[in-house]
């Protein structure tokens, strides 16, 4: 058995208001699927992928959660002990967006210290013109980019918006975590039995050795 | 009188509910009665007795044979049922027979039995009972029987288009098995429509179909079937996809909810045509998300019966309204049930079921992780201790399978397999089956580390349910069992032991944890999302929050129900906690003070405060800002919102002002005159002892406080006494002296040059007269005690930080701070030394200065100018910039008298022209 890059664990969270996409932003990210209408995650759901920035091989743990208001209550059970969370709204939905500033306040008053949150606004396809330009349709939008951003730039996070449904900036959602995630908070990883590059599914991983990083922060 | 009746007896029920309830599964015995029977919690039982019985039904061809002992157990009577459970396990043979399916009640002739009733049903059914016991107890039997039967006529009405609804019925008269006329099948489920999920062939639909219709003739059938081994085989082997929906609604008892409530499911649509809400707008965004596999949610039959039974159910119990999941179980229930009969099915799953699954705080669905956790390590002890060690989190693999009942977990044919035996076992079931999923798997599961894999072994053990548990086995028997035909034999053979009262004792032991951990969490989300409220601190925000639900839950009626609003009852309990200055409050008082704070801070105009509401009232209510602290005062009072209050308000100030003063008013508690003159007596007390002994010089160190001095305190208290009454009545004269005319606004020159104010129109009682905010003020600063009970008195009155168990006893109080006056003697000792300054300054041969005239300057920061104060103690002088400009623009005009009484009048006459343009702050004495 080869030993060739080690894979570094991040636990990573995503939070966010019921059907703003975030079930989506993992299919896509995990299987590059998407599928219109998907059933809402009860509980929660986990997944993992391994993708490669550079020199390393992240091993992503993903905790994707249930959306609706009163799942909240279970979300502290999920977010511990997290390295990276992605906190999604749908900029079509502007209730969201209150929803994901506190989740954000939630994050940072109860999880990790040093944890990395990516603020993702979803459904950008939904915004587009039908005819491939540059430009918006009116109307549709309801959360302005400067918003998102605003947001982002007072609590320090990474700021995109994406589409699950045409993969528009889902990758680079994950790729900027990657290397946000400090190195060294990542040490504690061990050997990959598994040295498939890109993305694997879950499903045919199953013979992957557990190599959970437990970050004591 | 019936209406105090009705209270009482609500408050009597209430009572004997609290001390009946059972602690471990928190049902009172009578809910326990109702629940194991499956009949609605209206019932009640009226007689019972023991007895055998005798079935016997004119379709069977053998029926029960007379070789067959008789079931002897227990029947009970209650308004709308006959019942009967076994003595030893109920499983042998029980019924609820519904009064209404009871054609006739006879004595069979010649019994050698003591007492025979012998009942007949419509779906011809004969239930002999032989009463046990003393023959007259067995003839008040019969004759409740007689009376709950004459009752009962009314709801006769009811069962025939029930009949028409239900799926045996229209079985047995298409066969001719019954006298019935059922000539539609009746609606049922999408899956007579969409096809049934699965193969028929397969699951030999055919077969179990028949066995049904046998044991229908033999046993009866919905509100008149009686329970023996064979009904709950068959339930257990699978139910037929016709009469699923039937039997399910059966077992758990959704059946007599919608017997008795027919057309309630349309009403409730109707009546809310067109009405929007926030669980509507939820409903909404998961329809299409709902077994989006099956054929009838891709299309607007399913997606419509979907939206119309959720949305009923969120009408009905708004306190639930919706939660995901709910979708998934709906959308399943309606393949095989109409939408009536899914509503109330819901109804009784939530209710009933599996309480506080759906609810907004999901306590259920955290409480039975739990639980399973701890039964896991119970049953399962190597298994449990791998779980731990490897910090996998069991609850992300198992919530989903209690939350949606296995529907979102396993494939569909196999999830309504286990539905079947859920609705017929209760919630243990879900136990059962998670247990023997975790067995099954226990060798893979032992040899994986992390979460992932732990979650895909068992993704996949779903998936290959439908495959041969034992593929290498040589005996083509054993190779014909499938992975979950071994799981239910493993669940419900392996896990029997997993009964309800284990569930329910385990439930128990870990409610507190779980209550505590939700309403942490609620309480920061709560928290986090108040509005500014700048005068009450952080800690002071979570004690505020805690006594808020504290006294909510110990006051509401429906304790538990989650409220999070607060009636006047719960609020007058809350303020009285934390106010001294609240004294017996009638609650029936429309026009009480309280009342005025509480309608004032209900924002939503709903007879309730939320939590919000509540905050923001005691904010302004402890603003530390003088001027602000009258003109929140003012606005309880300026109803209309145009700035001025009438006579009958006026009125009303000067009572609610008696009203809070009353403990300054009795003597009960000293404001801070008094205190500044306690401290005074007893500063002249020891400076006198100081020039006695020869030492006057200021010196730090030097000055002691006597510990055996006393105070004159009845004294004190009745200058204090004398002073509020006089405040009280002080303020009504001038209210009504400085109060506006309605027609003509007074001129201000006149006024003010005119010292008499004889003329002053407000004087007579037939000219409308109103009070403005600037008059209001000053009216209030005219006089020491009041300008000091909205300055500080009344904040200093109102504990808000006080912690949560402590009970207050402000009588107690008083004698404590009374008593602890010296030893806080650090103010003492600042105004001795300030007495000798004074004396080395003049010389030594200046008098003590005159301790009776205190003044206190109000506000917050009164104990500190305090020390900076000179020595004279005759007033203070505080103006800011802002009002020092505005005063001095306006000196020309006040008139200012030499006299002790005059400059209070100047000052409020210099207010009176410069509140014209609100401002603040002006104290000035000469
Ligand atoms: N147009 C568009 N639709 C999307 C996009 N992402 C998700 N959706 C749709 O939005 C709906 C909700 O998506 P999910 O991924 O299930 O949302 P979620 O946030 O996981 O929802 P919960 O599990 O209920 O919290 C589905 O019908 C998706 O098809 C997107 O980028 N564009
Ligand atoms: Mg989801």
């Amino acid at each position: 058995m080869s030993y060739p890059t080690p894979a570094t664990s991040v636990k990573l969270v995503l939070l966010g208001e019921a059907a703003v996409g975030k079930s989506s932003l993992v299919l896509r990210f995990v299987s590059n699927d998407f599928q219109e209408n998907k059933e809402p995650t009860i509980g929660a759901a986990f997944l993992t992928q391994k993708c490669t920035i550079g020199e390393r091989t992240i091993k992503y743990e993903i905790w994707d959660t249930a959306g609706q208001e009163r799942f909240a209550s279970l979300a502290p059970m999920y977010y511990r002990n997290a390295q990276a969370a992605i906190v999604v709204y749908d900029i079509t939905k502007p209730a969201s967006f209150i929803k994901a500033r506190h989740w954000v306040k939630e994050l940072h008053e109860q999880a990790a210290k040093d944890i990395t949150i990516a603020l993702v606004g979803n459904k950008y396809d939904l915004v587009q013109d039908d005819d491939e330009g540059q430009g918006e349709r009116e109307g549709v939008r309801k959360v302005s980019v400067e918003e998102g951003q605003n947001l982002a730039a007072e609590e320090g996070l990474l700021f995109y918006e994406t589409s699950a449904k045409t993969s528009y900036n889902v990758n680079d959602v994950f790729i900027g975590i990657g290397n946000k995630i400090p190195e060294a908070a990542s040490l504690a990883s061990s050997p990959e039995q598994n040295n498939n590059e890109g993305r694997i599914d879950l499903s045919t991983n199953a013979s992957s050795n557990g190599n959970r990083n437990l970050c004591s922060c | 009188m019936a209406f105090f009746d009705a209270l009482r007896e609500k408050a009597v029920t209430t009572l004997n509910q609290v001390l009946d309830k059972n602690r471990n599964s928190g049902l009172t015995k009578h809910q326990q009665f109702c629940y194991s029977h499956h009949i609605p919690e209206t019932e009640t039982i009226l007689s019972e007795s023991a007895a055998e019985i005798g079935i016997k039904s004119d379709y069977s061809t053998d029926a029960y044979n007379d070789n067959l002992p008789f079931p002897q157990g227990r029947i009970y009577l209650t308004q709308s049922f006959l019942i009967f459970r076994d003595a030893f396990d109920r499983k042998n043979c029980s019924f609820s027979v519904h009064l209404s399916t009871i054609k006739k009640v006879e004595r069979p002739p010649g019994s050698d039995y003591g007492f025979a009733l012998m009942v007949s049903t419509y779906s011809k059914l004969h239930l002999t009972l032989y009463l046990v016991g003393i023959r007259s107890d067995s003839e008040r039997f019969a004759q409740q029987l007689k009376i709950a039967l004459k009752k009962n006529l009314v709801h006769v009405g009811k069962l025939q288009p029930f009949i028409q609804t239900c799926y045996s019925e229209y079985l047995l008269a298409k066969n001719k098995v019954s006298t019935e006329k059922v000539e539609h099948a009746p609606q049922g489920g999408l899956g007579l429509v969409f096809k049934f999920p699965g193969d028929p062939k397969e699951s030999r639909d055919k077969t179990k179909m028949k066995l049904w219709f046998d044991l229908f003739r033999v046993d009866g059938r919905n509100l008149s079937l009686v329970r023996t081994p064979l009904f709950y085989k068959l339930v257990r082997v699978g139910l037929p996809n016709r009469l699923r929906g039937e039997i399910w609604e059966l077992c758990c008892g959704s059946m007599y909810l919608r017997l008795d409530y027919q057309g309630e499911y349309n009403k409730i649509l109707e009546d809310h045509k067109d009405q929007k809400s926030f669980a509507i707008e939820e409903i909404e965004k998961d329809l299409n998300r709902s077994l989006p596999e099956y054929a009838a949610y891709q299309s607007s039959q399913g997606i419509e019966r979907l939206r119309r039974v959720l949305t009923a159910y969120s009408w009905k119990n708004p306190d639930v309204g919706y939660c995901q999941a709910m979708n998934i179980v709906v959308a399943a229930m309606l393949i095989y049930m109409s939408e009536e009969q899914a509503f109330w099915c819901l109804n009784v799953l939530c209710d009933r079921i599996v309480p506080g699954y759906y609810s907004k705080t999901m306590y259920g669905t955290l409480l039975d992780q739990k639980v399973f956790e701890s039964l896991v390590q119970k049953t399962m002890p190597m298994l449990w201790e791998h779980i731990t060690k490897n910090d996998i989190q069991l609850s992300v693999v198992s919530l989903p399978w209690f939350l949606s009942l296995y529907l979102s977990s396993m494939p569909l044919v196999f999830a309504f397999r286990i539905l079947d035996v859920f609705f017929l076992q209760g919630p243990k079931t879900l136990f059962q089956v998670a247990l023997a999923v975790l067995k099954l798997n226990g060798e893979a599961l032992l040899n994986t580390e992390d979460d992932g894999t732990f979650i895909s072994i068992i993704k996949q053990y779903f998936l290959t349910l439908h495959e041969s548990a034992h593929p290498n086995s040589p005996n083509p028997k054993f190779r014909s069992i499938t992975r979950f035909q071994e799981l239910l034999v493993t669940a419900f053979r392996e896990f029997s032991v997993i009964d309800e009262e284990m569930i329910n004792n385990t439930r128990a032991k870990h409610r507190d944890t779980i209550y505590q951990n939700i309403s942490s969490f609620v309480k920061r989300t709560e928290l986090r999302n108040l509005p500014r409220t700048t005068n009450i601190s952080q800690e002071t925000l979570s004690l505020l929050y805690d006594r808020f639900y504290s006294v909510v839950e110990s006051l509401s009626v429906t304790k538990g129900s989650g409220t999070s609003v607060m009636d006047y009852k719960v609020f007058v309990e809350f303020m009285s906690e934390i106010c001294d200055w609240i004294t017996d409050v009638n609650v029936d008082d429309e026009r009480h003070f309280l009342r005025r704070l509480f309608n004032h801070w209900d924002t939503e105009k709903q007879g309730a405060l939320t939590f919000t509401d509540l905050l923001v009232g005691l904010n302004s209510l402890v603003d530390p800002d003088l001027m602000t602290s009258m003109s929140n005062f003012f606005e309880l009072y300026d109803t209309k919102g145009d700035g001025k209050i009438d006579r009958e308000g006026i009125l009303q100030i000067s009572e609610d002002l008696l009203y809070i003063t009353s403990p300054w008013k009795d003597g009960v508690l000293f404001d801070g005159i008094t205190k500044a003159n306690i401290e005074n007596v007893i500063a002249d007390e020891v400076y006198k002892k100081q020039v006695e002994s020869g030492n006057t010089s200021p010196d730090q160190s030097e000055i002691q406080l006597p510990s055996d001095f006393q105070v004159d305190r009845d004294k004190l208290e009745q200058q204090q006494v004398e002073r509020y009454l006089q405040a009280a009545a002080t303020f009504i004269q001038r209210a009504f002296e400085y109060a506006q005319p309605e027609e003509e606004e007074l001129l201000i020159k006149e006024l003010a040059i005119d010292n008499s104010i004889s003329h002053n129109a407000a004087l007579n009682p037939n000219t409308p007269v109103y009070l403005n905010l600037p008059t209001f003020r000053m009216v209030v600063l005219a006089d020491e005690t009041y300008e000091l009970l909205f300055g500080s008195t009344l904040r200093e009155a109102t504990h808000l930080e006080r912690p949560l168990d402590t009970k207050f006893d402000p009588i107690r109080n008083l004698r404590d701070m009374f008593d602890g006056l010296l030893a806080d003697g650090r103010k003492v000792a600042t105004k001795v030394r300030l007495r000798m300054d004074s004396r080395a300054a003049n010389g030594g041969g200046g008098a003590p200065p005159n301790s009776s005239n205190a003044s206190i300057k109000s506000g917050a920061k009164r104990e500190e100018e305090e020390e900076d104060q000179d020595d004279d103690d005759l007033g203070v002088i505080s103006i800011d910039d802002n009002d020092k400009d505005l005063l001095l623009a306006t000196e020309a005009q006040v008139v200012v008298k030499e006299s002790t009484e005059k400059p209070r009048i100047s000052r409020m006459e210099s207010e009176k022209i410069i509140g014209k343009s609100d401002q603040n702050l002006i104290e000035f004495e000469t």
